[in-house]
Formats: C-alpha cells, structure tokens, sequence
C-alpha cells in the first residue's frame, strides 16, 4: 500500500513538473515566426494531375474532330465531366463549364439539340458564381435555341420558331450582361494592381 | 585439614538405595538455598571451591535443560555486537554507540517511504498550482504578432482568370484556354515546390 502511493506521488510529481517545464518551451524564442501555405488552398499534385488529364482529353477530342469523328470526340470531351478535382478547387467548375460549351457544340453538329440544351442547363444550374464561362455557355446556349428555330423553320413552324429566336435573344443577353459586369469589375481592379 | 564437603565429593559412592544421613541432608538443603540465591542474582560472594564447581554444574545443566531466559536488554547487547561485527565496525565500541539500534532502525524505515511520498505530492500540487496560476496570464498576455506571410497568389487553387470574355467564334476554343489554365497552375506549383512550400 505504502509503496503504491509513493509511486503515485512519484509519477504526479513527474507529470506536473513535466507540465510545467514543456509549458515553459514557447517563450523560449525557438517559435516559427513564419507561417507555410496552408495545404488546401495551393496548387497541389491532385489539381495538375486533373488539369493534365483535361487538357489530354481536349486533345484527343480535337485530333477526333480533324479526323472527322464527331461522336469519338464527344465522348472524349464527356470524359472531362467525370474527372475528380480536389474538393472546393474552383478551377474544376471553370474547367467542366467550357468541356460542357464545347460538348453541346458538338451534340449540335450531330443534330443531338435536345442533349446539348440538356449538357447546357446542367451546366447553368451547377454553376457558383458570374464568369466568363457561365457567359459562354449562355452563348451556346443561344446557339441551340437557333438551330432549333431553323429547324422549326424548316418545319415550316413559324411560331415555335419565333420562340425559339427569343429564346435565342434572351440567353445572349444573359451572356452580354454577364460579360459586361466581369468587364466592369475588372477595369475597376486594374488602378489598384500593382505593376 | 578435611572438611564434610571433601567427605561428600572424595567418599566412595553410596548405594542408591541407602537411606542419606543426617549430614547429607543438611548439606543438600544448604546446596539448594545457595542455588535458589545465585538464580535470583543474589551469589554470595564467598564459597567453598566444591561449593562454588557444584554451583557451575547445575547453571550449566539448567541453561542446557532450555530454560533459561536472557534478560531483554542482555539479548539486545549481544544482537547488536554481533550486528557490529558482521558490518566490521569495531567491537570494542559500546553496545549501544556505533550501531543503530534495530528498534531506531525499524522506526525509520517505516518514516521514510511516508517522507518521500509527501514531498512528491507537494512538489506535485506546487507544480499543478504554478499551471493554474500562469495561464490566465498567458492568456491575458498580448499575443505576439506573428509574421505571416502571406501565401503568392499564383501558388493558390483558384478562379480561372480570363482577360475578358469568350467570344462566339472562340466559343468551342475549350482546348487553348485548358492549356492556358494548366500552363499558369503549372508554374505556380513549381515555383512552390522548389521553394519548399515557403513563400
């Protein structure tokens, strides 16, 4: 009995005075004055690694469309809709909506309007904020809606063609007002930015 | 000249079924006060030699026999010289002097353990009281402005930055504008790895 509650008083001791002597280190001066980048929000390996893979994809889909293989390239285009970006990297968003841009034009070359409207407004109601790739897609966006009015032209409905040309009317709005206020928000960061 | 006590120890011995005389009686009653007196410590000091050999026969026979008993503090002296002895203090010393007693021995023994344990535990409650009472002034301590430097905004995940906006003929130009974005990212993740992550 005694010998176990020397042992304790032992081991507290040690503890406390432990305690107190590492509570001592930080004035010490030995402290980091500098502080490294956070690691979530750099550039890592992930987001090259992502970019990279989009950027192949791209080029495939290119070469197929020189080659004349429309649909090859769709699908490699598509491929960049199912690459994993870090979470919360905003170059992802960025990245799909122009792969979304340039796959809806691609659905349209095909005659596949009803799936490049559909590629677009997944696109339009995914997207965060303002920018100039939510204003491009508008843009293709504009462009569906035309090609449906002359197909409907062709189809001798006028009235769905005119809706459909609104339609068209309203999305490049959409685009030019977007773009404009971006314009607008840059020309007036561009006094503060140091040369 | 001859004594009854020289008769008793230099006569032939007598029969043991022969009645003892008047003389050997006297002389045994005589024996027998004389070691009643030396058990109790009260020897004369005066005694014949036969007396005084007899005398040392029936000590030894009754300390042999197993019941004699040491007094308390004899047993002690001869405890602790022979203690003395086996450490090699000097035996000449007193019985008392040199040598701890094992009574004074065990009563520290039992002290100590008790002795260090309280002084471990307030050295423990002094310790966890120091804790107690400088945090709060840590804490109410102005905080030492540390240099962070902030991290180049080429370094960092961000928005794509575009000199202005896409236009209809550039619509379906995905492929220049990924290149543009891996090329900038890719410098800025260089540019951090070869400065070990340091600004």
């Amino acid at each position: 009995m005694t010998r176990v509650f020397v042992i304790l008083a032992l081991t507290l001791g040690m503890f406390a005075a432990g305690c107190t002597s590492h509570d001592r280190e930080p004035a010490g001066g030995s402290q980091s004055v500098t502080r490294v980048a956070e690691p979530d929000d750099v550039i890592d390996q992930d987001l090259m690694i992502a970019l990279a893979q989009a950027k192949n994809f791209h080029h495939k889909a290119k070469v197929y469309i020189s080659d004349g293989k429309p649909a090859e390239a769709t699908a490699s285009v598509r491929e960049i809709l199912s690459l994993r970006f870090p979470a919360g990297a905003p170059e992802a968003e960025d990245v799909r909506l122009d792969a979304r841009a340039l796959l809806a034009k691609l659905l349209v070359s095909q005659g596949q309007l009803d799936e490049a409207m559909r590629t677009v407004d997944e696109g339009l109601a995914q997207a965060q904020r303002e920018t100039f790739f939510v204003a491009n897609l508008h843009t293709v966006q504009g462009e569906i809606h035309e090609a449906r009015a002359a197909n409907f032209d062709s189809e001798n409905d006028k009235a769905k063609a005119i809706e459909e040309r609104r339609a068209a009317i309203t999305s490049y709005d959409r685009s030019i007002q977007i773009n404009t206020a971006l314009q607008k928000s840059l020309l007036q960061k561009k006094p503060t930015e140091p040369r | 000249m001859s004594t009854d006590d020289d008769d008793i120890l230099s006569a032939p011995v007598p029969d043991p079924d022969a009645e003892p005389t008047a003389a050997e009686r006297a002389h045994a009653r005589t024996f027998a006060d004389l070691v009643d007196k030396t058990l109790s410590g009260r020897t004369p000091p005066a005694m014949s030699a036969d007396d005084r050999a007899l005398l040392e026969v029936a000590t030894v026979i009754r300390a042999t026999s197993g019941g004699l008993e040491l007094a308390p503090q004899r047993t002690r002296s001869i405890v602790e010289d022979a203690l003395r002895q086996a450490i090699g203090a000097n035996s000449a010393a007193t019985s008392m002097g040199g040598v701890t007693p094992i009574t004074a021995a065990k009563s520290r023994r039992r002290w100590v353990p008790w002795a260090i344990a309280a002084t471990s535990s307030i050295v423990a409650v002094a310790a966890i009281m120091m804790l107690w009472l400088r945090t709060p002034k840590q804490l109410a301590a102005p905080v030492a402005p540390v240099a962070q430097q902030e991290t180049p905004a080429n370094w960092k995940s961000r928005p794509v930055e575009l000199p202005g906006p896409i236009t209809r003929d550039k619509s379906g130009d995905a492929l220049s504008r990924i290149d543009y974005i891996f090329a900038d990212r890719l410098e800025g993740f260089r540019e951090r790895r070869l400065r070990g992550g340091k600004p």
